[in-house]
């Protein structure tokens, strides 16, 4: 009996330690396969960081981004050798083509991500970097191909970083830091860098969104003060230099005398002036499918209890939108029929 | 001109080199110019004759969505459809239950009279027939008037100013004001409610929708609690306000299940599911006038028939199996008797007992079944029994098996929350392909369910009542 109690426990113990799929060394086995592959990627990443500032990346500067002992280091930049994706030379280690290639495509993968996070899940500005982190070591270049054509295709991930091709090639980004730019001449944002952390949360403070258009009125030697749609605002130039702007061109001008859909009182119409820029993705689709298109008269139809969401009369249909919505949609107020004028 | 042979890979090359030169705005202007078009089109060929429809659907909007009227009119219409529902179920649930007993009495006694054994007389007219005649004699009437009116008001187009009234409450949980629609669904069968969540376009929303869709009462647990709203709700009113009385308290168990559906939702968005709210927009279609046709056809064809050939496709077999139980004896009791039994510590910590357990267990393909497999373990081996009115239920629940009103509250409160039927369960699979998400969404209301009843029998028997 007891002999037969053993041999049950040997084999449930075996079974727990070395089922194919579940059992423990499995598991351990694909976490470490995992952690080397996500290691090698991110090293390749931070060398590819390091030539685009015309830097070669070092043992050193590896071991500080990544956070590991210097023989783990080694191991890496071993394993990368082998690849054929790096050499190292005297200055530090340089990505070879086929590395670099290797490389824009996990930085692909990470930007996509970042779009798909923003676009359709909405998650906010300040969390996209980190969870792209992790997924973009477990997507497959398949995988990435069908949210690449899922997304449409984007030029540029959330904060406006360019997205690689399929082929490995870059755009450039054109723009300038803000630090550079001339006191009263309108300023459009390109691009916000998410790393450092601290500073980028600086940046999201200030409430600052790629495509919009700021205004440096005030230039110190430490600090500039920007002025926004949502106000003024004091930032240090080391902030700053995390900001990069260009030329305001004339289709991203917004109309001036606009304000916003969720600001119309009841019964009262406008004209849809613009969808607000930082509206993208699946909701700026959704916006434009249900006809909110420049030039579209909009009427408030409906309140209800708690006073969002409220419904809007457009193209004959009748619409509901949240707060959130209604107040990226740009208006011109217009008098309607009986008289009622929109809220200021 | 000189003719150029074009591959389709050509194509392709070329239009992929074109969207690099493209800036992201061409998307708002071949929206812009497409409705630009349609527009031109639609003023050449369309006349509009006044503005009167859409002057009454206005009206009809301002009261339905208004700001005090809003939701208690959603509330009276919710009531009505269950007053009609328990008011007209009564007297042919009693006739249906009628013919099946004396169909079964005859039966029973024409097999012994052909000299069949005990045992199969047993298991194919007490077994397999009963529990086949107690399933659609519970579940039919209240069904065939439920989803035709049901159907009625989803026709008319006033689904959507629900989910446009409701959704500051979802939003606030930090959950999609679809899922209000979802859950009208799941009224109807919380399979269905599942699988349209895929109205839900974010996923985290949409998991939020699909693992508290249980907390809606489908139609297979409406018996349930309308029959317990009948005899214990019901009972203690005057026979004038009776239906009343059992409406309201049917729409009371919906509202909490609402509550529960919000609060679970709010905890999920906080912990497994955390993520900030998305974008919703939510048209409004005009109201129809229903068509009867139609309506009888989808919600007596397509509903009632699916759901109630689902349940006797596991009464039938629950049935055999409940009559195998009650009359295999192992040692010197029942199967049945000593599950029971196994059952019965657990059944009444949590203010039920050991036979609603059992049913439970049983029951976990289908719900419908829930009501009779327990009247049939109640009824035990008994033979032939006229329990056809709801008088005569409350006969055998109160004064032969010690319900108290505990039981009742409980037994709803417990139908409202458990573990999804197999089903929906095998739906919620199919839907997030994780077995994790399934196993949570099958024993999240399992343990809320036996944690809210225990809390309730606890109470109650601490207070001096």
């Amino acid at each position: 009996m007891s002999a037969l109690g053993i041999c049950v426990a040997a084999a449930l113990l075996i079974a727990i330690l070395a089922a194919p799929k579940f059992g423990l060394l499995a598991r351990w086995q694909r976490h470490r396969a995992y952690r080397a592959k996500s290691r090698s990627e991110d090293a390749l990443k931070h060398i590819l960081a390091w030539q685009h500032r015309s830097k070669l990346a070092t043992l050193e500067s590896l071991a500080g981004t990544m956070g590991l002992r210097p023989a783990a280091v080694l191991r890496v930049v071993a394993g990368l050798q082998t690849a054929g994706w790096v050499e190292s030379g005297a200055g530090g280690i340089a990505l070879t083509a086929s590395g670099e290639r290797r490389a824009l495509q996990v930085v692909r993968a990470h930007r996509l991500w970042e779009r798909h996070l923003s676009d359709d899940a909405n998650m906010p500005m300040g969390k996209l970097h980190q969870a792209a982190e992790r997924a973009e070591h477990s997507l497959s270049r398949e995988q990435v191909a069908r949210l690449d054509a899922h997304l449409g295709h984007p030029q540029h991930d959330p904060h406006g970083d360019p997205i690689p091709r399929p082929d490995g090639t870059i755009s450039a980004l054109e723009a300038v830091s803000l630090n550079e730019w001339p006191v009263g001449r309108p300023a459009l944002i390109a691009h916000l860098e998410d790393e450092p952390q601290a500073v980028f949360r600086q940046i999201l403070l200030a409430n600052l969104r790629p495509m919009q258009v700021v205004n440096v009125a005030e230039s110190g030697p430490n600090h500039l003060v920007i002025e926004t749609d949502g106000g003024r605002h004091r930032i240090e130039r080391s902030v700053a230099a995390n900001i990069h702007v260009r030329e305001v061109r004339p289709q991203d001008a917004l109309p001036a005398d606009r304000t916003r859909l969720s600001d119309l009182a009841q019964g009262a119409s406008g004209e849809v002036a613009a969808l607000s820029p930082d509206c993208q993705g699946l909701s700026r689709r959704r916006l434009l499918d249900l006809g909110l298109t420049p030039g579209t008269r909009v009427e408030v139809a409906l309140d209800n209890t708690f006073g969002d969401p409220r419904a809007f009369r457009v193209r004959g249909t009748t619409v509901a939108l949240r707060r959130q919505q209604a107040e990226q949609v740009l208006i011109r107020p217009v008098r309607s029929p009986d008289g009622a004028e929109a809220a200021p | 001109m000189t003719s150029v042979s074009v591959t389709p890979q050509a194509v392709l090359d070329r239009s992929d080199e074109l969207r690099r030169g493209l800036d992201g705005s061409f998307r708002d202007y071949m929206v812009a110019s497409l409705y630009e078009r349609a527009g031109e089109l639609a003023g050449r060929s369309v006349r509009e004759h006044g503005s009167g429809k859409w002057d009454f659907d206005q009206r009809i909007d301002r009261i339905v969505t208004s700001r005090w009227l809003g939701l208690p009119v959603m509330l009276l219409l919710l009531g009505a459809v269950f007053w009609v529902t328990i008011l007209g179920a009564n007297i042919p649930s009693q006739m249906l239950a009628n013919a099946f007993f004396s169909v079964e009495a005859a039966a029973a006694s024409w097999f012994e009279s052909m000299g069949a054994p005990w045992w199969l007389t047993g298991l194919v007219w007490h077994g397999i027939f009963r529990g086949l005649a107690w399933v659609v004699s519970v579940m039919l009437p209240p069904m065939a008037i439920f989803f035709p009116v049901f159907t009625i008001l989803e026709d008319l187009g006033y689904l959507p100013r629900v989910a446009f009234n409701l959704d500051w409450l979802f939003r606030k949980a930090g959950a999609h004001g679809k899922q209000a629609l979802t859950m009208a669904m799941g009224f109807g069968c919380n399979a269905a409610g599942v699988t349209s969540t895929r109205i839900i376009d974010s996923p985290r929303e949409r998991l939020l929708a699909i693992l508290t869709n249980n907390f809606v009462p489908c139609n297979g647990r409406f018996p349930t609690l309308i029959m317990l709203a009948v005899i214990f709700v019901a009972a203690a009113f005057p026979p004038a306000v009776a239906a009343l009385a059992a409406a309201a308290s049917v729409v009371a168990v919906v509202l909490l299940g609402v509550c529960f559906t919000l609060g679970v939702s709010w905890a999920l968005s906080r912990s497994l599911l955390s993520g900030e709210a998305s974008a919703f927009t939510l048209e409004m279609p005009p109201y129809r006038r229903p068509s009867i046709l139609r309506i009888l056809y989808t919600s007596l064809i397509d509903r009632t028939i699916f759901v109630l050939g689902r349940a006797m496709l596991t009464a039938a077999p629950a049935g055999a199996l409940i009559w195998i139980l009650a009359n295999v004896q192992a040692g010197d009791a029942t199967l049945a008797d000593r599950s029971i039994a196994l059952l019965e510590p657990l059944g009444t910590a949590i203010g039920l007992d050991g036979v609603i357990l059992l049913a439970y267990v049983i029951a976990i393909p289908a719900n419908e079944i829930v009501v009779p497999t327990m009247l049939m373990c109640y009824l035990g081996g008994a033979m032939m029994m006229d329990i056809t009115t709801y008088e005569q239920i409350r006969e055998v629940l109160v004064g032969q098996h010690g319900w108290t009103l505990l039981t009742a509250v409980n037994l709803m409160l417990f139908s409202l929350l458990h573990n999804p039927c197999a089903t929906t369960i095998l739906t919620i699979w199919k839907e997030t392909r994780s077995a994790r998400w399934t196993a949570l969404g099958a024993l999240m209301p399992l343990g809320l369910a036996f944690l809210v009843c225990l809390a309730t029998a606890q109470a109650v028997r601490l207070l001096p009542l």
